[in-house]
C-alpha cells in the first residue's frame, strides 16, 4: 500500500521577477515500510521534495498525498496538527533546543498531545531507550557529542510514533563512526519498528542503507533503483 | 501549565538580558505606584474633607499672616457657627531633616473644630491646662519614639518667632479618625508662641464651621467681602478646595505625575519590546523547528506572549512589592501638615501588577506575531 503518492509535483521559487524551478513534474510512490534514499547533487531539489512531504512547504502544482491525506490543500492549522501526528523530522544540524535537556527535547512534540505527564515520561523514556541514550536524559545538548545529539533528535522524531520519518542529510555533520551508528539506528527503526523513512543524502555509504534510491537532477527524477539493503 | 517550563527555560536563556528586562519593568511599576500613592493621598484628604468647614487665608498667599482682629469679624458673619485659627510654626527638631508639621493652634476651639483628633479625657485636660504643652500624632510619636510626658525642643524656623528654642511637653498622643487630619503633626498653644513672636497677634489661617453646609459658598463670599479693600484681604474656600489648592501650589500634580508615569511606562514598553524582539530573532531556527514538529502558529504566539507576560509580572511584583515596603509617608518622614499621609495600598499594588501585565503583553505582541508568521522553510534555510 502506498504511503506517499506524489503526482506531477512542481515547485518553483520566485526571486524578484524571476521564477526559479526546483522540482519539475515529479511523480513518486513510496510504499508503507520503505526506506527511501533521495540522492542528487546540490540544488537538485532533494530537500525541497522532503519539505513538501513534511508539509512545511507547498507545491506550485501537483498533488502530495501522504498517509491518505492530500496535504497540499490543507490550511495552516490542520497542516500543523497533521505534521504533529504523522511526521518525524530529523535535521542535518540536529536542531535541538539548547536550553532544554535531552529528555525535554524529546518531550517537546508530546506537549502537543493530550498525554498526561506520566504518559509523556513513559514515551520519552522508551524513545531514549531505543536510541540508547537513557543515561543522557538530563544532559543538555552542549554536553553531548554530535552523534549523541543526532540520536536525541531521532528520539524526538520517533517519540510520537509518527507514520513517516523524514531525514535531511542526517549524517552530514557527523564523523564516520557516529554516522554509522545513526544509519544503523535508522535501519533498525525501519526493520524492527516498520517505520517508513525518506532520507536525503549525498553520501553513497549512507544511501546503501536505504532499500530504494531515487536520483534527482535539476528537479527531475532520473533514476529509481533498489539497493542491496532491499534484499538483505 | 505544560508550557510553563518551556517559557521559563526560554526566559533564562540570556539571564542578564532577562534580569535587565525584569528590572526595567520593576522600576516602571515602582515609580508608577509611588506617584499614584502621592496623588491618592491628596485625593483621600479631599474626599475626607468636611463639608461644614471652610478655611480663610490671606488673598495674596497662605504664607502671609492676618491680624487676630479678623477673628471677631469672622465670628460675626452670618452663618458662622464656630471658628479656630492656626499658624505654621516651621520649627526644627534637632535637624532640618527631621521635618514634620508643627502648628500653633487655639487648643479649645481646635479640638472642637476637629473631632477627628482623638485624645483621652486626661490627655485633653492636660493639653488645655499646660501653656507649653503639645499633642503629637501617633505616627509622629512612633517615628521619634516619643511618649506622653517627654520634653522636646523646637528651634524656630520662621524669623519672627525669634531665635531662642521653644521647649514643649508632650501632653497627649492623638490618633486621627479621618484622612482629613494626618497623624504626623504636632499642635501646641498659639498663645505660647505668639507672646514670644516679634509680630504679635498674627494668624496664618482660620478654620470656620458653617451652620449650613449648603450655604458654605455664600458664607465664604461674605467673609471675603468683609475684608475687601483692606490691607489684609482674605480668600475663603471650602476645606476640599483648600486642600486641592495646596496640591496645586506644587503644580498640576495630576498632569505632572501622570505624565512622568506614562513616560516611564512607554519607555519600559519599548525596552521590553526590543528585548523580546531580539530574543525571538535569536530563536528563529528553534521556532522553525517547533513549527516543523507541529506547533501551531497560535501556540508559538502564546509562548512568546506568555514569556513576556511572565517576565513583566515578575518585574511588576518586585516593583509593587518594593513600593509597598518603602513608599510610605511615615517611613520616609514626608507627610504631615498639608502633605497627606500616603502609602501604596492594595489597589495600587493590583493596578501596578495589571500595568506590568499590560507591558508584558504589549511588548510581546510584535515579536510574537513575527514568530508565529515565520515561514518554516525560509527560517531553516537561513541557518542551514
Amino acid at each position: 500500500m502506498a504511503l506517499i503518492e506524489l503526482r506531477d509535483v512542481s515547485k518553483s521559487y520566485r526571486r524578484d521577477a524571476i521564477e526559479i524551478p526546483v522540482l519539475d513534474r515529479v511523480t513518486i510512490t513510496v510504499p508503507d515500510g520503505d526506506f527511501l534514499g533521495l540522492m542528487g547533487p546540490s540544488g537538485s531539489g532533494k530537500s525541497t521534495l522532503l519539505n513538501l512531504l513534511a508539509g512545511i512547504d507547498r507545491p506550485t502544482r501537483g498533488s502530495v498525498r501522504v498517509a491518505g491525506t492530500e496535504i497540499s490543500s490543507l490550511s495552516e492549522r490542520p497542516l500543523a496538527a497533521w505534521r504533529a501526528r504523522h511526521i518525524g523530522f530529523i535535521f542535518q544540524l540536529y536542531n535541538l533546543i539548547p536550553v532544554l535537556t535531552a529528555f525535554e527535547n524529546v518531550e517537546l512534540p508530546l506537549l502537543l498531545t493530550s498525554l498526561s505527564k506520566q504518559q509523556r515520561r513513559d514515551h520519552v523514556t522508551t524513545a531514549l531507550g531505543i536510541v540508547d541514550l537513557s543515561d543522557r536524559a538530563k544532559h543538555y545538548p552542549r554536553q553531548l557529542s554530535g552523534g549523541q545529539e543526532q540520536r536525541v533528535a531521532i528520539a524526538r522524531a520517533i517519540v510520537t510514533d509518527p507514520t513517516l520519518l523524514l531525514a535531511d542529510e542526517p549524517t552530514g555533520d557527523l564523523d564516520a563512526k557516529s554516522a554509522g551508528e545513526v544509519l544503523t539506528l535508522l535501519q533498525r527503526l525501519n526493520r524492527e519498528y516498520k517505520k517508513t523513512i525518506v532520507m536525503v543524502t549525498h553520501d553513497p555509504h549512507a544511501a546503501e542503507r536505504a532499500t530504494h534510491l531515487l536520483h534527482l537532477e535539476k528537479g527531475t527524477l532520473v533514476e529509481q533503483v533498489a539497493t542491496a539493503s532491499a534484499t538483505a | 501549565m505544560k508550557y510553563v517550563n518551556l517559557m521559563v527555560k526560554s526566559a533564562r536563556r540570556s539571564k542578564r538580558r532577562t534580569a535587565l528586562t525584569v528590572l526595567s519593568v520593576a522600576i516602571a511599576v515602582f515609580l508608577f505606584a509611588a506617584l499614584r500613592a502621592v496623588l491618592d493621598g491628596f485625593d483621600a484628604v479631599a474626599a475626607a474633607s468636611s463639608s461644614q468647614r471652610i478655611i480663610t487665608i490671606r488673598s495674596t498667599s497662605m504664607i502671609f499672616n492676618m491680624p487676630a482682629s479678623h477673628t471677631d469679624a469672622i465670628r460675626g458673619t452670618a452663618g458662622v457657627q464656630d471658628l479656630t485659627w492656626a499658624n505654621w510654626f516651621g520649627g526644627i527638631y534637632k535637624d532640618p531633616k527631621n521635618f514634620f508639621a508643627n502648628i500653633a493652634v487655639d487648643p479649645e476651639s481646635f479640638l472642637r473644630m476637629y473631632p477627628e483628633v482623638v485624645l483621652s479625657p486626661d490627655e485633653r485636660r492636660a493639653f488645655l491646662e499646660d501653656r507649653t504643652g503639645c499633642i503629637v500624632g501617633d505616627g509622629l510619636a512612633k517615628r521619634f519614639g516619643w511618649k506622653v510626658g517627654d520634653r522636646i525642643v523646637l528651634q524656630p524656623g520662621i524669623p519672627y518667632y525669634g531665635t531662642q528654642d521653644y521647649p514643649f511637653t508632650i501632653r497627649g498622643v492623638y490618633r486621627s479618625t479621618s484622612s482629613a487630619v494626618d497623624n504626623q503633626s504636632m499642635y501646641f498653644h498659639w498663645k505660647y508662641v505668639d507672646e514670644r513672636s516679634v509680630q504679635k497677634g498674627q494668624i496664618g489661617w482660620f478654620v470656620i464651621r458653617v451652620a449650613d453646609p449648603d450655604r458654605a459658598v455664600q458664607v465664604a463670599e461674605e467673609i471675603d467681602r468683609r475684608f475687601a479693600n483692606s490691607p489684609y484681604e482674605t480668600k475663603t474656600d471650602t476645606e476640599k478646595a483648600f486642600t486641592a489648592q495646596f496640591a496645586n501650589m506644587l503644580g498640576n500634580l495630576n498632569v505632572l505625575l501622570g505624565t512622568v508615569a506614562l513616560a516611564v511606562v512607554i519607555t519600559t514598553l519599548f525596552v521590553a519590546g526590543n528585548t523580546m524582539a531580539m530574543s525571538v530573532r535569536e530563536r528563529t531556527t528553534e521556532i522553525a523547528v517547533m513549527r516543523t514538529l507541529g506547533f501551531p502558529s497560535a501556540t508559538i504566539f502564546g509562548l512568546v506572549v506568555g514569556e513576556g507576560l511572565m517576565m513583566a509580572i515578575v518585574g511588576g511584583a518586585i516593583g509593587a512589592g518594593l513600593a509597598r515596603l518603602t513608599i510610605n509617608g511615615e517611613f520616609l518622614g514626608l507627610s504631615g501638615g498639608f502633605i497627606p499621609a500616603f502609602g501604596v495600598g492594595n489597589r495600587n499594588v493590583a493596578v501596578g501588577l495589571a500595568l506590568s501585565a499590560l507591558i508584558g503583553v504589549l511588548a510581546a505582541l510584535i515579536p510574537a506575531t513575527m514568530a508565529s508568521r515565520l515561514k518554516i522553510v525560509d527560517a531553516l534555510r537561513r541557518v542551514a
